[in-house]
């Protein structure tokens, strides 16, 4: 799967609040910012903690489970480089650690998708630069 | 922001509307948003019974530029100006500046609109995604994706079935059938809701709100000057908002706790509950908005909307009929401000065969990342 020159979809455009980030899933790793100050752990990536306004980010592992909040079968088409996957599914994940993240549940049929699944992380390789995390039934 | 003392001070009482249906029929990729809102401020001037020259207020919606409105109608040299990003999520929050400006006497007569050229300019909503969350990555496009993501979650905390919430598009649809002017004109039965295709499963085609060109306005002042123009003023009782940003777009309590704050700030300082609104004009870019506001506003019990809204509930005749003039689903997406002109209509007693018997008291919400409320009423009851 590892640099697949023609990936057409969307890529992440990284930043200096969330390379870190991207950096760690490069290595198959998914890590949540973590506040020195206060503990609180939020997603996306932004440099600051939200809850206490610190600038002193630091990083946990994620364990990579959580549950399925909810889902859509994306039917009709709006990102073109999406439309040879019609039907898909779009899921949002409540991760165990508890921020929330969109993504996408393979190696399960659409039909069999229910809120509450459990899921665990899985990475997707796309890029020589760039790899997604997703989700399968744990 | 409401309170007992600025309750039903201030007016709506000139609203304008361009002809949806025409636009609709006859799209032109030449056609100017800044044309359109011009036809809509003419006409709520003239409705208002005002003068030009009595307009010193221009609250300004949906153009990419407010000044080129203002060469349009000559409001060159007004006193108040506001510039709004055009955004359904903006019409109460217009509307609540324009209500505290006129009640500060910052103006005296405050114009303010919404114009877009939807259509005609082939936007699209959803190619873009939010950009919050790495969505697009992830291939979530549309505010609708994420609406009919929430209603998954929904069904699985409460029950329901899709044909269940077929009830409020063909309800709506049935309203739009006599509103001059909408586009949606064609009778629409629960079983062609049912056959029309998935757009982003769970909901279906009639579940989405038009995409139009068009253009609103409303003329606001104070109630006591609202007494010596041409209709019978429609007072502004109360505005809301309560902000609910999450990145995921959606409320993970189908926005329970903004409708609660928003029902206390409008409804509690006056005393009146849900049983004392004759109608809603609710913000229905999707069908589920509108089944929990229902629910948030308390009309319907927690997690029974769906079963609330069958058997003719919420149409014209029915106990509380929802989007009189067809709503976003099937008058015209002006974003709240055609809810906010059906409304007008109906406190005044000028809804034709529309017409809500009685209609004191109309209540609008829009539940999205910015939840805006208002509450309108007839004079005399404040």
């Amino acid at each position: 799967m590892s640099g697949e020159a023609g990936y057409a979809k969307p890529l992440p455009t990284v930043t200096h609040e969330d390379r870190e980030f991207w950096a760690a899933a490069r290595q198959h790793r998914f890590v949540l910012p973590e506040c020195r100050a206060c503990g609180h752990v939020w997603f996306p990536p932004y440099a600051s903690c939200p809850a206490c306004l610190s600038f002193d980010r630091g990083w946990t592992e994620a364990s990579g489970r959580g549950t399925v909040w909810g889902f859509t079968i994306m039917r009709q088409p709006y990102i073109p480089s999406f439309e040879p996957e019609l039907p898909y599914n779009v899921v949002l994940v409540e991760l165990e650690e508890g921020p929330m993240v969109y993504s996408n549940l393979v190696s399960i049929d659409n039909d069999d998708i229910a809120c509450g699944l459990a899921v665990e992380a899985v990475f997707e390789d796309v890029t020589d630069k760039i790899t997604l995390i997703k989700f399968r039934p744990s | 922001m409401s309170d007992r003392e600025f309750a039903g001070k201030t007016a709506i009482v000139g609203i304008g509307s361009t002809d949806f249906a025409q636009l609709y029929r006859s799209t032109d990729p030449e056609r100017t948003g800044e044309s359109l809102a011009t036809e809509a401020i003419a006409a709520a001037i003239a409705d208002a019974g005002l003068e030009k020259s009595q307009i010193d207020g221009l609250i300004t919606g949906g153009l990419p530029h407010y000044e080129p409105v203002a060469y349009r109608t000559g409001l060159t040299d007004v006193r108040f100006v506001v510039d709004y990003p055009g955004a359904g999520r903006m019409c109460a929050m217009a509307l609540m500046h324009a209500a505290t400006a006129v009640h500060h006497g910052l103006a005296d007569y405050v114009v303010l609109f919404n114009s877009v050229v939807f259509r005609s300019q082939g936007v699209k909503f959803g190619a873009q995604g939010q950009g919050l969350l790495y969505d697009t990555i992830y291939g979530m496009a549309s505010p609708g994706a994420q609406y009919s993501l929430a209603f998954t979650r929904y069904q699985a905390e409460y029950g329901g079935t899709e044909e269940q919430l077929g009830a409020i598009p063909v309800a709506i649809r049935s309203h739009a059938r006599m509103t001059p002017g909408a586009i949606m004109q064609q009778e629409m039965a629960i079983d062609d809701y049912l056959a029309a295709r998935y757009i982003a499963q769970p909901l279906r085609l009639f579940d989405y709100c038009l995409i139009n060109d068009g253009a609103v306005a409303y003329v606001v002042t104070t109630a006591e000057r609202a007494r010596d123009l041409a209709h019978p003023p429609v007072l502004i009782a109360g505005t809301a908002g309560r902000a609910n940003f999450r990145e995921w777009y959606v409320d993970l309590g189908f926005w329970d706790e903004a409708c609660r704050s928003m029902k206390a700030d409008l409804f509690d300082p006056l005393g009146v509950t849900t049983d004392d609104i004759d109608c809603l004009q609710v913000y229905d870019n999707f069908s589920v908005s509108v089944l929990w506001g229902l629910e948030g506003f308390g009309f319907a019990p927690q997690g029974q909307g769906l079963e609330w809204v069958q058997n003719g509930r919420i149409a014209l005749g029915g106990e509380l009929p929802i989007n009189t003039s067809g709503g976003m689903l099937s008058e015209s997406y002006l974003q709240g401000w055609n809810q906010h002109a059906e409304a007008v209509r109906q406190l005044r007693g000028q809804a034709g065969e529309r017409q809500v018997p009685d209609c004191d008291w109309s209540l609008y919400w829009c539940l999205s990342a910015l939840p805006g409320a208002s509450l309108l009423c007839r004079d005399g009851l404040l």
